[in-house]
């Protein structure tokens, strides 16, 4: 997850949520206050009014009293959602605490905090590259304006031989497919009891198009 | 819904003490000890107590616990889900989720209320709020 701190404070060095000063400052948002936009905050923040948009503390962050966060929430240390508290927003922290009856929903990450989590680095499987064919100039000399083929065309890409790209792994076997468990004996199904042969079947009536159509017939 | 489809599969399932599936009060409850384990698919009118190794999908009608200690690499539906141990899966809680402080949950979760104490850990989607219900209950 990216810092969401502003440029103003990109100045500052380590995080003091560890170091003694401002490991105990803490803001609060009171219950008439009101926050748009992106807060980024050293120390602990207990939020009772209304929040629109990213929190990041070095701290704890506490949602109580009726708070209410919309929007992301990165804390170094705990997140608690009071049972008054309202949370709708992902969610990157090291402790979480949610109360009986609070409101929560977002996707949590939990963990030990490192800088920039580094991404997984993705394997790119290089792609068997598609040998183009080779336009086929004698099917198009046989229109009969196609006078200069090369030129309507231009199939320059293709006429040149393409490099066999890296030969197609053969695709391995796979390994040890778990044996095929016996399936059960399936209980004998009951005979069939053979249908009674219908007598002189009745030609079918023809509908009365007046009925409207039943709905659920009983058989 | 097939009940049949629950698969006896375990290696070894028991029931830890006599109370294995023991009614009490008359709620039904399956029991399991911490050397017990599970594999499969288990559909039960009842509650479930979870501890050694589960792995599949529970249907339970009442509450689910996961013991301290046990593992757990199932999908939950029941109405009441308290977690000490370790759960990986989607959990679908019809009312009341509870992580204790040792629990270690990951997976997706469906719940109306949630409660997690300080000290478990949980990676995973969470979303809260009416479950729209299976139309079938079983």
């Amino acid at each position: 997850m990216s810092s969401t701190r502003p440029a103003a404070r990109a100045g500052t060095s380590a995080p003091a949520g560890n170091g003694s000063d401002g490991a105990n400052r803490s803001l609060e948002l009171g219950p008439r206050d009101r926050l748009v936009g992106q807060l980024y905050v050293e120390g602990n923040l207990r939020v009772v009014g209304t929040v629109e948009g990213g929190l990041e503390v070095t701290g704890s962050v506490e949602i109580d009293e009726g708070g209410k966060v919309t929007g992301p929430v990165t804390a170094r240390d705990r997140l608690i959602v009071g049972r008054a508290g309202s949370l709708k927003g992902d969610v990157r922290v090291a402790r979480l605490v949610v109360q009986d009856g609070a409101t929560f929903s977002g996707n949590v990450s939990m963990g030990k905090f490192v800088e920039a989590p580094p991404k997984p680095v993705e394997v790119v499987e290089s792609e068997p590259v598609k040998v183009i064919e080779p336009v086929k100039v004698a099917e198009v000399a046989r229109a009969p304006e196609a006078a200069k083929p090369a030129e309507l065309f231009n199939p320059a890409p293709a006429a040149q031989p393409v490099k066999p790209v890296q030969p197609v792994k053969p695709v391995q076997p796979l390994k040890s497919v778990q044996p095929v468990k016996p399936v059960q004996p399936v209980t004998p199904v009951r005979p069939v009891k053979p249908v009674q042969a219908v007598k002189s079947a009745q030609p079918a009536r023809p509908q009365q198009p007046n009925k409207p159509p039943q709905k659920g017939k009983r058989r | 819904m097939d009940v049949q489809e629950a698969v006896a599969e375990s290696t070894h399932v028991a029931s830890a003490d006599d109370n294995g599936d023991a009614k009490r009060d008359g709620q039904r409850k399956f029991t399991m000890g911490p050397n017990d384990s599970l594999e499969g698919k288990l559909v039960y009118d009842g509650s479930v107590h979870i501890d050694g190794h589960v792995e599949g999908e529970f249907r339970v009608t009442g509450n689910l616990d996961v013991a301290t200690g046990a593992t757990a690499r199932i999908s939950i539906e029941a109405a009441n889900v308290t977690v000490k141990g370790n759960v990986e899966g989607a959990v679908n809680v019809k009312d009341k989720l509870t992580l204790g402080k040792n629990a270690r949950l990951s997976g997706d979760i469906v719940v109306r209320r949630l409660q997690i104490e300080d000290g478990a850990s949980l990676n995973g989607h969470v979303r809260m709020g009416d479950i729209e219900q299976h139309p079938s209950g079983g």
